[in-house]
């Protein structure tokens, strides 16, 4: 298993380097307008139907799980906009991350993300994932989630209420709506990139060489 | 104490009492295992509380805690020891108490203590670790962290940007947060 | 209006009503679930939107020839299912293919889905998937057992194995089935319990339990064709309830009106019939698998034995 050999290869040294001067993610959420003439009605109706029926997908690492609860049940009643839970990443629309991701989490989460079927979205929550928040110095957390995956929606706060998490889907809404979220297709385009980020803290490296999306 | 009195009389070692519930050992490291095996058969502390290290970088030890329980008496007996920093070794105690096993997997991962005899795999928490043990003092995990996960640029001064996002927004600060104002 | 025309318009017909009412009645459920626990709640269309979404995701993933066509074998077993069953009784439009001996042919016929979906499931080669199925069948096992028994005593009652005989004797009589053996009636709905699979009964499923159990491995258009067949086969349990308990619907006559009646009476009947295992849902933390079969074996089959002994004593 651990002997099969990475079709991307090991990063060099040369290529750690590049990647840490070269921090700005490359899928941010804006300025990816799909502006095919023919497709705009059926994109329109696409984009309204995914904006209303989100499958959540609660990857419930650190603190940010107590809150999912919360935003879902009877106070704060999540399912009034379509957001759902699912069970399984086949049928998840959104990615949840709810807090610290040490690197041994954040291999089970890209295998995650790699599972979902497009278009997929990834929010981030608290500011764990921002910045490394209180784990800012910990031996084994990363500190910016976007260097691994794209992300989204950050929703800062430490932990951010419900009302925040409701807002950060509301926001989601608005840029599926205008076409700008969803960076599947950006991920894969740029795979060498994120790989080698991720290859380079995550130490026992055994993915399938190819990724049946 | 017949407890005190006892281990007097078989250890040849000083127990003192901390307070109505705990009373506390001091032992070397050879006694440990005869020690625990004594309090659990003879005593009744049939149950292992817990095990804790501390890192004692300036004397060049590692202190072991163990704390053992009595479900009749509702006494515990904390038994310290220590072992040498440069070449840390310890008894291995999981046949006494099967939960110890968990616990010293963690002493080997985090501080590099080795327990001879010990069954199980060497990864426990850590996943592909190749640095010094983390836990360790002489581990300086920020500087580690800084190297290797990145960092996200931060901002150059200490200003409020609550005033700059309301200007950018529109919004107003609420009354109730005025009073956290910096100016 | 004799002719192949019309048969074929109202099959279709009949599976756009089957769809729609379906679909709302999934979305209701939602709803009612959600004012039970004091939330607002999804709008009842939301199940529209959720398909609409599901069929359009950019990527489907299948493992296998057997996981792609499973949710094909799902639909088309709902929708043959669907063409067996009269709708409404008056009238060709919504009559279909029913015959003489559609009763046990449904008995076989229904279990059809369930076992496309188990191929299907068992391919994708997850392990919740594979329990989930074992559940699944061992599930039907219980709950066959009294729904056949209930439908056999039905058979012997009344002589006949046509559910267009059963609607015709209420219809003249003016009796509904309901009272005139309420043991068949009483083994039916329990086995329907475990057949609707909420809770207490939704062992197969199990959302916390099993990670969605079968379908754990379908996504995008898969789940959506899945989330179809199940609707329609939903609006199928109801109608035959209905048809074989409660008088069928539609006894209006043949013209325009009279199949506007008929329909609207349909709804009416099949929704009270629907909020039975949906309120029971509601209040039931979920059997175990035992525990379910259990339960199918004691009271809905001592029922159904019960119902055999009234039909061929009285």
């Amino acid at each position: 298993m651990s002997n099969k050999i990475n079709t991307i290869g090991i990063p060099s040294e040369e290529e750690i380097k590049k990647a840490q001067i070269d921090f700005s993610p490359r899928c941010t959420a804006a300025g990816r307008v799909n502006d095919k003439e023919t497709q705009k009605m059926v994109e329109y109706i696409l984009n309204f139907a995914r904006k209303h029926s989100l499958f959540v997908l609660a990857y419930g690492t650190g603190c940010g799980a107590i809150e999912i609860p919360a935003t879902m049940t009877s106070r704060y009643d999540a399912e009034r906009f379509g957001i759902r839970g699912a069970a399984t990443p086949r049928q998840a629309d959104v990615l949840l991350i709810t807090g610290y991701l040490s690197t041994k989490t954040l291999k089970r989460v890209i295998r995650v993300y790699e599972q979902m079927q497009d278009p997929k979205y990834v929010i981030a929550f608290g500011s764990c994932t921002i910045n490394g928040g209180m784990y800012f110095d910990s031996y084994n957390t990363i500190k910016a989630l976007d260097r691994y995956l794209p992300v989204d929606v950050y929703i800062a706060g430490c932990m951010p209420r419900p009302e925040s998490v409701i807002k950060g889907f509301i926001k989601l809404q608005e840029l599926i709506q205008n076409g700008n979220a969803g960076n599947g297709e950006c991920y894969r385009d740029n795979l060498d990139w994120y790989r080698t980020n991720q290859q380079k803290i995550i130490k026992n490296w055994d993915f399938p060489d190819e990724y049946n999306w | 104490m017949d407890l005190i009195h006892n281990l007097k009389e078989v250890f040849e070692i000083d127990a003192k009492i901390k307070n109505d519930f705990q009373i506390e050992v001091e032992a070397k490291k050879e006694l440990v295992s005869s020690i625990l095996l004594y309090l659990k058969n003879q005593h009744g502390f049939i149950h292992l509380d817990h095990m804790s290290c501390v890192d004692w970088i300036e004397d060049e030890v590692f202190e072991l805690v163990y704390i053992v329980w009595n479900p009749n008496t509702k006494k515990t007996v904390l038994l310290h020891t220590k072992i040498d920093r440069n070449k840390p070794e310890m008894e291995n105690i999981d046949t006494i108490w099967d939960q110890a096993n968990t616990y010293e997997r963690e002493f080997r991962e985090m501080y590099g203590i080795e327990f001879p005899g010990l069954v199980a795999e060497r990864e426990f928490i850590l996943e592909g670790w190749t640095e010094m043990p983390p836990m360790r003092r002489d581990f300086d995990t920020k500087k580690y962290a800084e190297e290797t996960y990145a960092t996200r640029p931060g901002r150059e001064n200490a200003e409020d940007v609550r005033e700059k996002i309301i200007k950018r927004t529109g919004e107003e600060i609420p009354d109730f947060a005025k009073k956290y104002s910096r100016d | 209006m004799e002719g192949i025309g019309f048969k074929i318009l109202g099959a279709l017909l009949t599976t756009i009503l089957a769809f729609v009412v379906g679909m709302f009645y999934g979305g209701l459920n939602r709803k009612i679930t959600a004012r039970t626990q004091n939330r607002v709640g999804p709008p009842v269309y939301q199940n529209f939107i959720d398909l609409v979404k599901l069929q359009g995701k950019r990527t489907n993933i299948a493992h296998g020839f057997m996981g792609h066509i499973a949710p094909v074998l799902a639909i088309i077993a709902s929708l043959t299912v669907l063409m067996f069953i009269p709708v409404l009784h008056d009238g060709l439009w919504f009559r279909n293919l029913t015959f003489k001996g559609d009763l046990i042919f449904l008995l076989y016929m229904m279990v059809f889905g369930s076992l496309g979906m188990a191929l299907g499931a068992g391919q994708s080669g997850n392990p919740n998937s594979a329990i989930g199925v074992s559940r699944g069948l061992a599930q039907m096992v219980g709950y066959e057992i009294p729904f056949v028994l209930a439908l056999v005593s039905l058979m012997i009652q009344f002589h006949t194995t046509s559910i267009q005989d059963l609607m015709a004797y209420q219809h003249e009589t003016g009796q509904w089935i309901i009272f005139a053996n309420p043991f068949a009636f009483l083994a039916a709905i329990l086995s329907y319990l475990g057949m609707f699979r909420y809770s207490p009964f939704d062992i197969v499923g199990a959302p916390a339990e099993l990670a969605s159990g079968p379908i754990s491995e379908f996504g995008g258009k898969y789940l959506g064709t899945m989330m179809t067949s199940g609707s329609i086969f939903a609006f199928i349990k109801l109608v035959l309830m209905v048809d074989i308990f409660f008088g069928g619907a539609g006894n209006f006559g043949s013209g325009f009106w009279g199949v506007v009646a008929g329909l609207v009476e349909l709804v009416v009947k099949t929704f009270i019939v629907y909020m039975i295992p949906v309120f029971i849902g509601l209040v039931s933390p979920r059997f175990r698998t035992e525990q379910a079969i259990r339960f199918f074996w004691k009271w809905p089959t001592a029922f159904g034995v019960i119902a055999i002994l009234w039909s061929v004593f009285l």
